[in-house]
């Protein structure tokens, strides 16, 4: 595999990270796969698009912008989609199935907004390559360098802080840490909060990366799959199976050209978790749904 | 606790008649009638076929979905055919209705709409899309019905059998992928390009009747483009930066790509940011609205185009309507079909279908906004009309040179 490929396998990955952990997020704290979170991160994309970038400001508001509105989103989700479930104990599949409701009705009302066209950001940077050698192309780099710093700053909150603790309090066991004076519910919501901060983050990056269209969501499958290979609910296990995604696909689809390429992936990905049906971090929390 | 079955009953209640609504406004937009801002043909009449001194006639385009922008585009030309037909009397004295169908760039949701407006709507005549699958989809269907089709597939296939023999109802009014092929191949090897790579959409039957013309072509000058560097992909492809790779590494003067314009945006793209140097040799939806929305320089991308902004009426027109349309190279197409079909209708009278076929297989020497316009009955498509190669400079396009077809 050349470095030219194996660099744009990391900067694919590095984009699958940002989606596989806010999945990994909300499935740690509340044992359910998010499917909205697809449709989440198209419709902060498109309010960033329009209200941030389209009027010629820079990545760093369009960036802000897009983390604010998909904080918004996830936390109007949060509220309308999951609370009366969770504070109901209700079957698991109701979380399943609103999950499914919420991203349907974001993907409607982003086409009933933009018509089902397609909308490129316009570009970022004045200088479109970087020459290190290799031609990196200066957008990849910076996506992956942001990406990389979000999850950092992620992990360090996670792990340092007293929101993390209290976080990781609930995901481990809800009721015991309500006992124990965590506000569960303020936790869920802020869990919901970041995950859609970085939803909108990897709806942009994939904007720019592939245009902006309506069904855009759909590649939160890779996320998905990435979140499955890590461990469901383990972070570190989300970021790893994503640059692994990245690159596999990446190298497939120079080996083998379209259409053999994603077979092949998935193949991979099975064979992989009938060998390791725990993911790569060994732990795997069980699914409501 | 009552209170809340009761609640729960009519939310239920809401929720079927949500959803009942929306299966009956479904099929209402995929027949709607056409937005013609206020003319008085933007209600179609239950029956068409010259009830009340109307004639109805459909536009099958995608409205909605990734082919949108074309889909309008022609759709309001056609429109601003019928006004003026209309404000001039209309056709035999009758006015002319057009009702839009939206494909949705769906071919099934096609071949529902076609069906509805030959059968529920009756129309005599059906403006096509500019768009190859949903010709392709229609063709067959359209066998069974005498409802023509005057559209803009420029797949060949949409149009012919393999055998030879034309659908009797598919027409297609702009040069077809044959011709369309020849003339990019004959401008690249005229600009000196000696080398090159292809990345076409192996799924998309434009893409693809558009890759045999140009290689065919460049092997009559002894250029051959090696496997390696012809690379197709699919819609699942997003990776454009990966499937450009060996092309960029090769270095070649051009790269051709038949695409539609947002998978043309993302190459661009990508290519610029592989640090590619050379050419992007493209088809026509690389003519504006490619620019805009790609944003950024497009010097080093040469187009076909149907349209010569540098006459002086067409630039007039085309000044007219380019804040109004997103591709006005399709308005045009649009305008110029149904200003064909009225010269068919008038000719072969409304009463005979058969014979508007004829006429329409039979038009000769029309002179239109997209070029003088003879159709050859042996292939339902353009016989000898020439096209135009563009490129931009910075976002600006400038016409290079007309070849004949």
């Amino acid at each position: 595999m050349s470095l030219q490929i194996l660099i744009n396998g990391l900067a694919t990955g590095s984009i699958y990270a940002l989606i596989a952990t806010g999945f990994a997020l909300i499935f740690n704290v509340l044992k359910f796969s998010n499917f909205s979170h697809g449709a989440t991160m198209t419709a902060a994309a498109f309010t960033a698009f329009f209200l941030v970038s389209q009027k010629g400001m820079g990545l760093v508001p369009t960036l802000l912008a897009a983390g604010a509105a998909g904080a918004c989103i996830a936390l109007f989700g949060e509220f309308v989609g999951f609370r009366r479930i969770l504070k109901n104990h209700s079957s698991a599949t109701y979380f399943f199935v609103s999950s499914i409701t919420l991203g349907t009705l974001y993907e409607g009302l982003v086409t009933i907004r933009v018509g089902s066209n397609f909308f490129n950001f316009p570009s970022f940077f004045e200088t479109p390559t970087l020459d290190l050698g290799i031609i990196i192309s200066t957008s990849d780099a910076i996506m992956f360098l942001i990406s990389i710093a979000a999850l950092l700053i992620l992990g360090y909150i996670i792990q340092k802080t007293r929101l993390g603790r209290a976080l990781r309090a609930v995901s481990f066991d809800r009721d015991t840490a309500q006992l124990m004076g965590i506000d569960s519910t303020r936790i869920i919501q802020l869990t919901f909060v970041i995950s859609g901060v970085l939803a909108g983050f990897a709806g942009v990056f994939l904007g720019i990366k592939y245009t902006l269209y309506p069904t855009l969501g759909s590649l939160v499958v890779k996320g998905f799959i990435a979140s499955v290979i890590g461990g469901l609910g383990s972070l570190p296990g989300a970021i790893i199976g994503a640059f692994l995604l990245g690159v596999v696909e990446t190298g497939l689809l120079s080996v083998l050209g379209s259409g053999y390429s994603t077979i092949a992936t998935f193949a991979i990905m099975l064979v992989f978790l009938l060998l390791r049906p725990q993911g790569i971090a060994g732990s795997n929390v069980q699914e409501k749904a | 606790m009552k209170m809340k079955k009761l609640l729960a009953l009519m939310l239920a209640a809401v929720m079927a008649l949500s959803l009942a609504a929306c299966g009956d406004s479904g099929s209402k937009e995929s027949a709607a009638p056409s937005q013609s801002g206020g003319s008085p043909s933007s209600e179609a009449p239950s029956q068409g076929g010259g009830e009340g001194g109307e004639i109805l006639i459909g536009c099958l385009q995608d409205i909605t979905g990734p082919t949108s922008a074309l889909g309008m585009s022609v759709q309001a030309g056609a429109q601003a055919a019928v006004d003026e037909i209309n404000a001039n009397g209309g056709i035999d004295g009758k006015t002319v209705v057009m009702k839009t169908y939206d494909t949705k760039g769906d071919v099934t949701e096609a071949v529902n709409a076609y069906i509805t407006a030959v059968t529920v709507d009756k129309v005599k005549l059906i403006v096509g899309p500019p768009v190859a699958n949903i010709a392709n989809a229609i063709k067959e269907t359209s066998e069974s019905y005498d409802v023509p089709v005057m559209g803009f597939a420029l797949d060949p296939a949409c149009q012919m059998r393999e055998d030879g023999s034309v659908y009797k109802n598919m027409f297609c009014f702009q040069p077809s992928a044959t011709t369309q092929g020849q003339i990019m191949a004959a401008f690249a090897l005229k600009n000196g390009m000696k080398t090159f790579g292809v990345i076409y959409n192996q799924e998309n039957a434009y893409s693809v009747s558009l890759l045999a013309p140009f290689t065919d072509e460049l092997a009559k000058s002894g250029i051959t483009i090696d496997n390696s560097l012809v690379v197709a992909y699919g819609a699942a492809d997003t990776d454009y930066k990966t499937l450009l790779q060996p092309l960029v590494s090769a270095n070649v003067d051009g790269i051709y790509c038949p695409n539609y314009t947002q998978q043309l945006v993302a190459i661009a793209t990508a290519a610029k940011e592989l640090g590619y140097q050379g050419k992007l040799i493209c088809g026509l939806d690389a003519a504006p609205s490619f620019n805009t929305t790609y944003g950024g320089d497009c010097s080093n991308v040469y187009y076909i185009n149907n349209i010569n902004t540098e006459d002086a009426t067409t630039a007039e027109m085309a000044a007219a309507v380019e804040d109004k349309v997103s591709a006005v190279n399709k308005y045009f197409l649009g305008y110029d079909v149904v200003m064909i079909a009225k010269q068919c209708l008038e000719e072969a009278g409304l009463e005979d279908n058969a014979a508007l076929v004829s006429a329409i297989e039979n038009v000769k020497d029309f002179k239109g906004l997209t070029g003088t316009l003879t159709i050859d009955p042996a292939t339902h498509m353009p016989d000898g009309m020439g096209m135009f190669m563009y490129t931009y400079e910075n976002q600006t396009p400038v016409m290079l040179e007309e070849f004949a077809g």
